[in-house]
């Protein structure tokens, strides 16, 4: 067993610990930052695999967007935990024919792969950038796939924010490009007081 | 034009940039920082800092018991027991100022009708524990026997005002 | 000098076998971290020097001579504080937000170029571990917020998570164009791409002033710098995020800032001011240079706190996202147009 072996078995093991974390952490915000535990692991072993890109980009959009949102959320729940054990055996068939399900899927997806031949080793040459290749897979072979992808980002952003955007009456928000536009001028009148009592208005 | 204008001067930052070059240009004016313990700012004779207790040139204490000043005290400081003396006079037993109660307002000063309760210019006084700083009747004197000339000073300075 | 290192490298090699990599490693880590630690603590002296200035007073001139050893002070002061862990905090989750705070800020280091040989690790994707590393830095806020159990300390937490979330992505654009002029991930390739006979006008910075603008102003929120300091808010929500914390966990924040500060400070300089190439052409590059330039930027946050009253939430937030995202979109669109052109000249 080397070196990398060791580390493997360490992330690996710290990946399966956060996952258990996720499903056992009572509280929520706990049970977040087990996943972001998790997210982290497992952006090891990517970088294990020489998957430099996409174990950085896990960690920058999962770890640093994703679930900073997910913890905004989370963070503001008031949790009743005796309302959430309620019904718990009512769900359970449900739920462990769900789990049935998945680990058969997993079995099924995973004995498929072991069959098929995935190239072993390939040995890289040293200026060999994984950024690039994959750049250079995603806007060539794969360039629709990709683009129809950003088409449905794009569109469920604009559905998310056409759905939150409302516009209220009655609410005293300040508008704050109306507040930048505002000039000194048009708040701000200097008089000047003459000695006779009359005023200068044309003063600065 | 006037809005165009505008935003140039947004997008140009120009304000900002106003705002950058007067701290800039002030980064390099002489400094006006009093250091404290060997430069001190001058002091007012109607400065009122710790107080004093004061006493007659034959050595006499002033103070009548009157109680006036504890009565304007708006903090509540001053605690003062009065008994007759052997001599048939009013004097204090106990006259006890709490400096931690205090609010240097001057006001036992300006009721004094025989000026027995002073304030100083003495402001860099302190205590190592609370109760240091409960003046008693002993102190109090003790503070105004040490500054008499200064105290004295102060007063005739001030004389032709009041 | 290199050679000395790679000799005394092949030595240690030989005598300590498969131990010597991390062990060097370690060594090499600590040449880093130490004089970046130092150079916190008198980062945190030049600011009360420089805003001292600007306010014509004369700052901390007591410990020391000019105040040299008011960092060692009042670092000894920290350390003796007591620990205060609030009753109903989460403690595991309280120790570990300070933590978390500060080891991103120095995890960054490991892929900053010094100079064109001086770097701990030449990774390909430099750029993207170190945005990866500054988008962790948001956890230490969010955890000891949450952790204090305390509504300020709570609505601080929320008001930097939005607030850093937000500046990224303005940040992540301005670098896009960055990687778009330099065509390459790796920080040492961004710095060699701005080299050529002109020196200053050589650099990023000249094509993309805009980006640099946008960069500098969004590297001062990420750090909570004033004038984007809401989620300390001392007039509003006392301290903000670290309001629970006292003696050495609040100095780790203090540190974790201050060492943000000093690597947005590098990225700009390696980014857009061309790391340790010289500005004129007829002198030799150097590790000065960088320093220098690295300097200046420090400078600017200094004064810029020296400047400029604190924004309001809601400004901030429109600056953000109505201004700096939209701006920034644009000019990756204009670098691309320009590269296509023979006026691309960089």
């Amino acid at each position: 067993m080397n070196f990398m072996d060791v580390v493997f078995y360490v992330f690996a093991a710290l990946t399966v610990f956060a996952g258990m974390g996720v499903i056992t952490a009572r509280n929520p915000v706990n049970a977040a930052l087990f996943l972001v535990l998790a997210f982290c692991s497992s952006a090891g072993i990517w970088m294990l695999l020489e998957a430099e890109f996409l174990a950085i980009v896990l960690v920058l959009v999962y770890v640093g967007a994703v679930m900073v949102l997910f913890l905004f959320v989370v963070m503001m729940l008031d949790i009743n935990l005796v309302r959430l054990r309620e019904g718990f055996w009512r769900w359970f068939p449900f739920g462990a024919g769900l789990a049935g399900l998945m680990v058969f899927e997993m079995i099924y997806v995973l004995g498929a792969r072991q069959t098929s031949d995935t190239g072993g080793n390939v040995v890289h040459p040293a200026n060999y950038s994984n950024t690039k290749e994959l750049g250079r897979l995603l806007y060539t072979d794969y360039v629709y796939p990709f683009e129809l992808a950003a088409v449905l980002l794009l569109l469920a952003m604009v559905a998310a924010i056409a759905l939150t955007l409302r516009r209220r009456v009655g609410v005293k928000t300040q508008n704050v490009s109306d507040q930048v536009q505002v000039k000194a001028a048009d708040r701000v009148r200097i008089v000047k007081y003459m000695q006779d009592g009359s005023t200068d208005t044309s003063a600065k | 034009m006037e809005k165009i204008k505008h935003y140039f001067k947004t997008f140009l930052l120009f304000e900002l940039l106003k705002g950058l070059a007067l701290t800039g240009r002030y980064m390099f004016a002489r400094k006006i920082t009093v250091q404290f313990p060997e430069e001190k700012t001058p002091q007012s004779n109607r400065f009122r800092g710790l107080h004093a207790q004061r006493r007659y040139a034959n050595g006499e204490e002033r103070c009548i018991g009157c109680k006036l000043c504890e009565a304007v005290c708006p903090a509540l400081a001053i605690k003062i027991e009065v008994a007759e003396r052997d001599d048939g006079t009013r004097r204090t037993t106990q006259y006890d100022i709490d400096l931690t109660k205090c609010i240097f307002c001057g006001f036992c000063e300006e009721s004094c009708p025989v000026d027995a309760i002073v304030e100083t210019r003495i402001f860099e006084y302190h205590g190592e524990k609370k109760g240091d700083l409960y003046y008693t009747k002993p102190m109090l004197l003790a503070v105004g026997d040490k500054y008499e000339a200064q105290i004295a000073k102060d007063r005739a300075a001030d004389a032709k005002y009041r | 000098m290199m050679d000395l290192l790679l000799s005394l490298e092949q030595a240690g090699q030989n005598l300590l076998g498969a131990f010597w990599l991390p062990l060097w490693t370690l060594v090499k880590i600590m040449v880093i971290v130490g004089p970046l630690m130092g150079a916190v603590a008198y980062l945190t002296l030049a600011e009360r020097k420089v805003i001292g200035w600007m306010q014509i007073r004369i700052g901390p001139n007591r410990v020391g001579y000019f105040g040299l050893l008011q960092p060692l002070a009042d670092g000894i002061k920290l350390l003796m504080k007591e620990i205060i862990v609030p009753t109903g905090s989460n403690k595991f989750l309280f120790i570990l937000g300070p933590i978390m705070a500060l080891m991103p800020a120095l995890a960054a280091w490991a892929v900053i170029p010094f100079n064109a040989e001086l770097v701990l690790a030449n990774v390909n994707a430099g750029l993207l571990y170190i945005l990866a590393m500054t988008s962790l830095g948001v956890y230490g806020v969010i955890i000891a917020g949450w952790a204090s159990n305390s509504k300020y300390a709570f609505l601080g937490c929320l008001r930097s998570a939005a607030q850093i979330v937000s500046y990224e992505i303005a940040m992540g654009f301005a670098l896009v164009c960055v990687l778009m002029a330099a065509q390459s991930l790796n920080l040492g390739d961004i710095v060699n791409g701005q080299k050529g006979s002109y020196g200053l006008l050589n650099w990023y910075i000249v094509p993309l002033f805009p980006m640099f603008i946008v960069y500098l102003i969004s590297g001062v929120a990420e750090a909570n710098r004033a004038p984007f300091d809401v989620a300390e808010g001392e007039s509003e929500i006392v301290a903000g995020f670290h309001v629970e914390y006292s003696g050495m966990t609040f100095a780790l924040f203090f540190l974790a800032e201050y060492a943000n500060m000093i690597l947005i400070a590098f990225l700009t300089a390696i980014m857009f001011m061309g790391g340790w190439l010289s500005p004129l052409p007829f002198l030799p590059d150097s590790i000065v240079w960088l320093f220098g330039k690295v300097a200046f930027v420090l400078f600017l946050f200094l004064w810029f706190r020296a400047t400029f009253p604190r924004y309001r939430y809601d400004q901030l937030m429109r600056l953000g996202w109505k201004v700096f995202i939209p701006l920034a979109i644009v000019w990756v669109v204009v670098v691309g147009a320009w590269m296509q052109t023979p006026l691309w000249v960089w």
